[in-house]
């Protein structure tokens, strides 16, 4: 009960937020943060659910965002439709890419995607003609304004632009917790606990692990379409490898298998580096202490953390409330 | 034709024996602690760049200046087992990656907060240049090889013929066993740190000697590093020498032969294929044997 009311205060809050910090830099923020809520809770599927570590998310946003960038900007298609269709654009690619490496297991695959992440980069790069390489792709237009009678939704505006993105991300969570209540997301979860066992209770493994790899690469393209027509431009630098170790750190701070810890997570992804503003090299050195210091002291991340501390202050003890327990 | 053919052969070998050296540190750690240690790329230019203040502030000469950074290397190596890793051996693999990268930020930018920003080369005065046959043999680049194959043998010695090297072999094989034959596990590992982390930091002197030590080398060496240990077999000493040789020659023609722009997207695909067809890589056997 407590947990429905706490999650409707979210919502609440969420809805009410560009009207209590009317500042652009927080909005703009936020957006930024919620857009990586996307990105997190896509490696929290392949990560927490399944239990296979992909390092490549950053270069699936990437294929998303170049995408239904080009869509709009070469083939002339209405912005919508380009943000619709490209993430069936990076579940193709990721559907050729998860193939061959979702034939090794653990490190192996950590370390394919790894590779597969850097040869998405150098492709945006140095296939200049397509892409512009490293001077990016400028002039990615907002989605069409949306006019119904005298009322008009202008998605230049930064606050309109909120509101989609929060739109996209409460669709994405109802997405996430149907596959992970399904049948689909059982499996998944046996997979992360015993593959073997699950292998020889008669599961296709395979086509599970492939499905929730494809599924977590459409969510960061769908995240990387909102990024390039929210930014207008686009480089290569934010699809880097860096990035996608960045979205795995928001998993595993914020509580990997659990539905709300990458929203936290990704959440402090985007704050930590705006609050700790010492220079950029010693805020990196805190950042990897903290890291360092939070996978020793709080393996589970923050999410299950303040779920058992909030559960201890209701004095409930009944322990099913969250799902945040392994 | 033939003539530039053993040119990149050359070439190759020389670039590969420098990711065998990354390679090994980093198989023989993951064949004792299974543990993808990320952060192997900034010490080995932590290593490059200890080498280069050093030789320009104490004058002492190339060799024993790297000398002191392999003992400095295997310290810090020591280090971080300690107090990085060893407190999540017992928890799943995934943390410890995690840390990994923790530690790869706090060492990576303690480089720049230590050295500067400035890329450097370390100086070594080897600069004559040898020609059979119209193939040329730079001095610099025939020492590297030398280099690599002493330290390759000498691992070898180590683990095969020594007291320590067979423990080392014999937590591999069978830690439990291990454990219940008197092995001290905890004494093997930060051993096993301090071992491959020397053996990094030469890498990354070689690196530094070849071309420069810079920020933002380390990323593309340590991946390149477990690329090779995908195309040797994840903990195979064999699998990381032959991997490292095949990785650097391979990287080497398809530069002068396809593309210099896509190399890295070459080396990937063989990759992709050994995982293909061999996923178990080339050389595989149980670890470190």
């Amino acid at each position: 009960m407590i947990r429905y009311v706490l999650i409707l205060a979210v919502i609440a809050g969420a809805i009410a937020f560009p009207h209590l910090l009317t500042s652009n830099y927080f909005i703009h923020l936020a957006i930024l943060a919620m857009i990586w809520m996307i990105v997190a809770q896509g490696a929290n599927v392949i990560q927490g659910y399944t239990g296979y570590v992909s390092i490549a998310q950053a270069g699936f946003m990437g294929i998303g965002a170049y995408s239904s960038a080009l869509l709009s900007i070469e083939a002339g298609f209405p912005v919508w439709i380009a943000i619709l269709v490209s993430p069936f654009f990076t579940a193709v690619a990721s559907l050729i890419a998860g193939y061959p490496s979702l034939r090794v297991k653990g490190h192996y695959f950590a370390i394919v995607t790894l590779a597969m992440n850097m040869v998405i980069f150098i492709v945006l790069v140095n296939w200049i003609p397509v892409t512009g390489g490293e001077s990016g792709l400028p002039g990615i237009p907002a989605p069409e304004p949306i006019v119904i009678g005298d009322f008009e939704l202008n998605f230049l505006r930064r606050n309109t632009y909120y509101y989609l993105v929060l739109a996209a991300l409460a669709l994405v969570m109802l997405l996430v917790v149907a596959v992970v209540r399904s049948r689909v997301g059982l499996v998944l979860q046996a997979i992360r606990q015993n593959e073997t066992l699950a292998e020889a209770a008669g599961v296709a493994c395979w086509r599970y692990k492939l499905f929730s790899f494809v599924f977590s690469a459409s969510l960061a393209g769908f995240a990387g379409a909102l990024y390039a027509h929210y930014q207008a431009f686009i480089s290569p630098a934010p699809f880097s490898v860096d990035h996608s170790l960045n979205a795995i750190l928001a998993v595993i701070l914020g509580g990997s298998g659990t539905l709300f810890g990458p929203l936290v997570g990704a959440a402090l992804t985007v704050a930590l580096p705006e609050v700790l503003r010492v220079a950029e090299t010693y805020r990196l050195i805190i950042y990897g202490v903290g890291l360092v210091i939070v996978v020793i002291f709080l393996p589970r991340g923050l999410y299950p953390w303040l779920a058992d501390l909030s559960r201890g202050l209701f004095g409930r003890k009944d322990g099913n409330g969250a799902e945040a327990h392994r | 034709m033939l003539v530039d053919l053993i040119q990149q052969l050359f070439n190759g070998l020389v670039i590969g024996s420098i990711y065998t050296l990354v390679a090994l540190g980093l198989t023989i750690i993951f064949g004792i602690l299974g543990i993808a240690h990320f952060a192997h790329g900034s010490v080995a230019m932590f290593g490059g760049y200890l080498t280069f203040f050093f030789i320009q502030s104490l004058g002492i000469g190339l060799f024993p200046s790297m000398a002191l950074a392999m003992v400095a290397g295997a310290l810090l190596g020591v280090i971080l087992e300690r107090v990085a890793y060893h407190p999540v051996r017992n928890a799943p693999p995934i943390n410890a990656f995690i840390i990994a990268l923790g530690l790869t930020l706090i060492i990576e930018k303690s480089n720049l907060i230590l050295f500067g920003v400035d890329q450097v080369i370390i100086p070594t005065g080897f600069d004559r240049v040898f020609e059979i046959g119209g193939v040329t043999f730079p001095e610099l680049r025939v020492y590297i090889l030398v280099i690599a194959a002493v330290l390759v043998i000498a691992l070898t010695i180590l683990i095969q013929k020594t007291w320590m090297g067979m423990a080392v072999r014999a937590v591999a094989q069978n830690r439990p066993a291990a454990i219940l034959m008197g092995i001290n596990v905890d004494a093997v590992s930060m051993f096993v740190f301090g071992l491959s982390s020397a053996l990094g930091v030469a890498a990354g002197v070689l690196v530094g000697a070849l071309f420069a030590v810079a920020p933002g080398v380390s990323s593309g060496l340590v991946v390149k590093g477990f690329a090779v240990l995908i195309l040797g077999g994840l903990g195979s000493i064999p699998g990381a020498i032959i991997g490292g040789l095949l990785l650097g020659v391979s990287e080497t023609f398809a530069t002068a032969f396809i593309s210099s722009a896509y190399k890295d997207v070459i080396a990937f695909l063989l990759m992709i294929g050994v995982l293909l067809f061999k996923p178990e890589g080339l050389m595989r056997r149980s670890a470190t044997r």
